[in-house]
């Protein structure tokens, strides 16, 4: 890491040579934020402000850099991002997974299926360090938000027993109820959908 | 550290935020669970306010007002309770100044102070939902982020 950090120093230097001799001057870089792609390659977007100055950056790999008290749009690629921080991102956490399992009509029965998911979760939370699950209920938008609320916790809850009694640690599983705020799809208020009884089991 | 806390933010940011609902049980009352360590390689040391510095192994829990330290074969990846991933680089300071995330309604806020090194961000739920509660700042320049991933790099600050 700081072998890779002191070549990329010394080409700055390099490159502030050259500018010493075209601009009669050498400005030093304190900061540089790099906008990295999206893995499901979605626009994004930093601003990024010193003092008074105000940068946008939209374009993967765009960088902001701080020159000398100034900030300066400058660009970089994959390869250089990977040279340079290749160290740091090796160690980056997995990114969250998530698994969802039905649940029947106004109940706490799991829907037929949800075994082989809880069996292809499993396989992938062996390979996670220090592995946390969150398991968060839904429901549709039958009733109101306070018993559906309750609902969805409870949904949550039954599928912690579930895990559990599979051999997953009490201790990782965190349940959470979120009601009928984020349906799977979408519905007027008072409608029954099954697609939206659901827990996701989120791995990390 | 509180000097440059004192003269860059407001201090309130490293208050612990009350987390958590009557839907929620992702947090023990009292102790702010912000995140925990995933991957780490090299000396990795975590500063808590009154206690001597530790070092960090896999599973540790990091608590609003955190500061994490890596050595120059150091690098650790903290994964928040909203699912930001943060990691760190070699030779960086790090604080996570604040942090707050209710899992049920998925309101919350995150601050975090890279104050040397290098920092890798992807913002998590919090930076989906309301994307202006996600703030990142170095000693000269502040970050305003819009569901992002993204690296910060404050090496040539404190030269």
């Amino acid at each position: 890491m700081s072998g890779q950090h002191n070549r990329v120093r010394a080409l700055t230097a390099r490159l502030c040579l050259g500018s010493l001799i075209a601009l009669g001057g050498c400005a030093q870089v304190t900061d540089r934020v790099i906008l990295l792609p999206q893995p499901d390659g979605q626009p994004s977007a930093v601003e990024v402000a010193s003092g008074s100055q105000r940068l946008l950056l939209t374009q993967p790999y765009a960088v902001a850099e701080r020159h000398d008290g100034t900030l300066r749009l400058v660009k970089t690629d994959a390869a250089a991002v990977q040279q340079a921080y290749g160290a740091m991102l090796a160690q980056q956490p997995a990114r969250p997974r998530s698994f969802i399992v039905q649940f029947e009509a106004n109940a706490n029965r799991l829907a037929p299926g949800a075994e082989s998911v809880v069996a292809e979760m499993r396989a992938a939370l062996a390979a996670l360090p220090a592995a946390e699950l969150i398991v968060t209920g839904h429901t549709d938008r039958v009733g109101s938000v306070e018993a559906n609320d309750k609902l969805s916790l409870a949904r949550a809850e039954a599928v912690r027993e579930i895990l559990v009694a599979a051999g997953v640690a009490r201790a990782a599983v965190t349940v959470v109820g979120r009601g009928e705020r984020e349906p799977l799809v979408p519905t007027a208020d008072e409608v029954a959908e099954a697609r939206n009884r659901r827990v996701e089991i989120k791995i990390r | 550290m509180l000097l440059l806390c004192a003269s860059l933010l407001p201090c309130a940011w490293g208050q612990a935020q009350p987390a958590g609902t009557a839907a929620s049980s992702a947090a023990t009352p009292g102790v702010a669970r912000a995140g925990v360590v995933k991957r780490l390689v090299g000396t990795v040391t975590l500063v808590r306010a009154g206690q001597a510095p530790t070092p960090l192994q896999p599973g540790a829990v990091l608590r609003v007002g955190d500061t994490l330290r890596t050595g120059a074969d150091g690098a650790v990846g903290v994964t928040l309770a909203d699912d930001t991933l943060l990691t760190a680089g070699a030779n960086t300071e790090l604080v996570l100044s604040a942090f707050a995330f209710d899992a049920t309604t998925q309101d919350g806020q995150v601050q975090v102070s890279l104050w040397r090194g290098t920092l890798a961000m992807v913002t998590g739920l919090i930076g989906k939902k309301a994307p202006e509660k996600v703030n990142v700042q170095t000693r000269t320049v502040v970050l305003g982020v819009r569901g992002t991933e993204f690296i910060v790099d404050a090496t040539g600050a404190v030269q």
